[in-house]
C-alpha cells in the first residue's frame, strides 16, 4: 500500500525574490516541521515541466537533493508538460514494486521570470515542434478552437463558460495558498482582456509561482513519520492525439483503466488548464455534455479554486492537487472544506494529451 | 540564435510544403510525413505532397503573442480539413473575411526571423481562396 504521509506547499505567487532552490527549500522546512523524524528517502523525483526552459537549469533533481541535503540519494526528474501527474505515477510506481520505501516528490515551476510573450514561447513547445511550434501558434488557439466548436456543438453562448471562473474564483477566496483570491462576476468576465477570440483572460490559467513536497511511503514506515496517514490506493493514466471531437480519449482510458464512476461524495481537484478543458474534463467524468459547466455545483470540484484562481505553477500543479485532497480529507485543509473518504485527481497536460487520475482515501 | 538551419532543413517537407503519409495498410493520413503508421503500426506509408486545399472547420483571432512572432499580431488560426481527411491547425493569411465553410489554400509566407544573425523562417499558411482571388 502507498501512503501520503505529508504534504507542504507554498503559495502560488510571483517570487521575484527567490529562486527554484529558495522554494524547494522553503516547502521542505515546513514539511519537517510536520514529520516526528526527518524523512530518509530513497529516492527524490522532481516534477518540473520547464525548468531547463525557463531558468536554464538542468540536472534540478540532482540540484534540488543536494539542496536538501540528501546527499547520496537517487534523483530523477520527470517532465510530462504541465502533467505532475506522471510524476506521482513514478514515486507510486517505485514504492508499490518495491524498489523504494518512501519517495520524496517535489512539484515545483517558476513562470514569473519570463514575460508572457516569453512563457507563451516556452509553454507553446507542447505543441507538435515540427510545424505547429514553428508556425507561431499557442496553445491559447487550440482551446480557443475547442470553445468555439463546443459552443457551435452543443449551442451554448460565451457567457455559459464563465460560470466556471466565476465558482473558482469564489472557492480562492477561502483558500490561503490561492494566488487569486477575489470573485469575480460576469460583468467583470466578460469585459476582461481577449486572448484568443472568444477566450478571455478568465477562461485561462493563472501562471504563477510554486513548489508543493510529498513525502510517500509504503505503510510499513509511514507510522514512522505520521499518524494520520492518507493512501494512494489508485493511478491510472493514458496518452492520445489531440482531438477536436470534444472529447478527451487519455482521459477516457484512464478512468476506463481503474472503472471509476462519478460520486457527489468524491472530492475532486481537476487540470483546468481552460474553461473548455474544464468542461471535457468533467464530461468524461460523467456529466451531461454540453451542460457539465451548468450542473457541476452539485459535486465538489476544485474547492481550492483550480488553475483559474489557486494558480498554475506548471509541472507542480499536481502536487498542489495531491496536497489539497490530502488536507481535505484529514479535514485540515484551511479553505472551503469537502466532506468524503475518497479523493480524485486529474492530471492533465494543458491540452489534455495526457492523463492520470490518482485515487486516494483516509 | 533561435532559429536552427540544420532543423529547419531537417523539416523543409512540413515547413515548406504539406507533405502526409498516407498508409497503405489502413488509409491513416498523417501530418507531418512519418515512415511508420501511428494508427496500425504499419511501415507501409506511402508519401503524398498534398496541394494544400481545404475546408475551414473553425478559426480564431489570437491576440497573445508569443517572442518573435509579434509582428504577425493579431494572428488568424485556422483549423483546417485537407481534402485528404485529415484536420490541421495552421496561420491564416490574407484573412479579412474568414468564414467558416470556406475553401482554403496553402501559401508559403515569411513566419519570423532571427533577430540576431538575420535568419528569415518561412512556413506555410492557409489563404481564402475566394478572398484570394477577389485580391488578384
Amino acid at each position: 500500500m502507498v501512503s501520503i504521509a505529508e504534504v507542504s506547499l507554498t503559495k502560488v505567487d510571483r517570487y521575484y525574490e527567490y529562486s527554484e532552490k529558495d522554494l524547494a527549500i522553503e516547502v521542505y522546512k515546513q514539511l519537517e516541521t510536520k514529520l516526528k523524524e526527518r524523512p530518509k528517502p530513497d529516492i527524490i523525483i522532481v516534477s518540473s515541466g520547464y525548468m531547463e526552459s525557463i531558468n536554464k537549469s538542468t540536472l534540478s533533481a540532482v540540484k534540488i537533493a543536494n539542496y536538501l541535503g540528501f546527499k547520496g540519494a537517487k534523483t530523477l526528474r520527470v517532465e510530462n508538460g504541465d502533467n505532475g501527474g506522471a510524476a506521482i505515477y513514478t514515486a507510486y510506481s517505485f514504492i508499490r514494486s518495491g524498489l523504494a520505501n518512501s519517495v520524496l516528490l517535489v512539484g515545483i515551476d517558476k513562470f514569473s521570470d519570463l514575460n508572457s510573450k516569453q512563457l507563451n514561447d516556452v509553454l507553446a513547445t507542447n505543441l507538435l515542434h515540427e510545424h505547429e511550434y514553428h508556425l507561431g501558434l499557442t496553445n491559447h488557439a487550440y482551446a480557443a478552437i475547442l470553445t468555439k466548436l463546443y459552443m457551435k456543438k452543443y449551442n451554448v453562448s460565451y457567457e455559459y463558460f464563465t460560470n466556471w471562473p466565476i465558482k473558482m474564483h469564489d472557492n480562492a477566496v477561502e483558500n490561503p495558498y490561492a494566488y487569486l483570491r477575489f470573485k469575480a462576476d460576469l460583468k467583470t468576465i466578460v469585459s476582461s482582456q481577449l486572448v484568443a477570440e472568444p477566450l478571455r483572460i478568465f477562461d485561462t490559467a493563472a501562471r504563477g509561482d510554486g513548489a508543493s513536497i510529498i513525502l510517500m511511503t509504503n505503510d510499513e514506515i509511514v507510522k514512522k513519520y505520521t499518524d494520520t496517514p492518507v493512501y494512494l490506493d489508485k493511478i491510472s493514466g493514458a496518452s492520445f492525439d489531440y482531438s477536436y471531437d470534444l472529447d478527451l480519449p487519455s482521459l477516457k482510458l484512464a478512468l476506463k483503466e481503474i472503472n471509476y464512476s462519478l460520486s457527489q461524495n468524491d472530492i475532486i481537484e481537476l487540470h483546468d488548464s481552460y474553461s473548455i478543458i474544464a468542461a471535457l474534463e468533467l464530461e468524461e467524468l460523467g456529466l451531461e455534455k454540453g451542460k457539465s459547466l451548468n450542473e457541476f455545483e452539485s459535486y465538489q470540484v476544485n474547492y481550492s479554486g483550480g488553475l483559474k484562481a489557486r494558480g498554475y505553477p506548471g509541472a507542480a500543479t499536481a502536487m498542489y492537487q495531491l496536497a489539497e485532497i490530502v488536507m481535505q480529507l484529514r479535514g485540515d485543509f484551511p479553505g472551503r472544506k469537502a466532506v468524503g473518504e475518497k479523493g480524485i485527481i486529474i492530471s492533465t497536460d494543458d491540452l489534455a494529451t495526457s492523463s492520470y487520475v490518482s485515487v486516494l482515501r483516509r | 540564435m533561435r532559429i536552427s538551419p540544420p532543423k529547419n532543413w531537417r523539416l523543409k517537407e512540413t515547413l515548406y510544403s504539406v507533405t502526409l503519409g498516407k498508409c497503405e495498410n489502413c488509409g491513416n493520413v498523417m501530418y507531418p510525413y512519418q515512415p511508420l503508421c501511428n494508427s496500425c503500426g504499419s511501415t507501409n506509408v506511402k508519401k503524398i505532397v498534398s496541394k494544400g486545399h481545404g475546408k475551414l472547420i473553425e478559426y480564431t483571432i489570437s491576440y497573445q503573442s508569443r517572442e518573435g512572432y509579434e509582428k504577425a499580431m493579431p494572428m488568424a488560426i485556422g483549423l483546417i480539413e485537407l481534402d485528404e481527411g485529415i484536420k490541421i491547425l495552421a496561420p491564416l493569411t490574407e484573412a479579412e473575411d474568414i468564414k467558416e465553410g470556406s475553401e482554403v489554400e496553402a501559401v508559403l509566407r515569411r513566419i519570423t526571423a532571427d533577430s540576431t544573425n538575420g535568419l528569415i523562417q518561412y512556413g506555410i499558411k492557409f489563404r481564402v481562396i475566394n478572398n484570394a482571388r477577389d485580391n488578384r
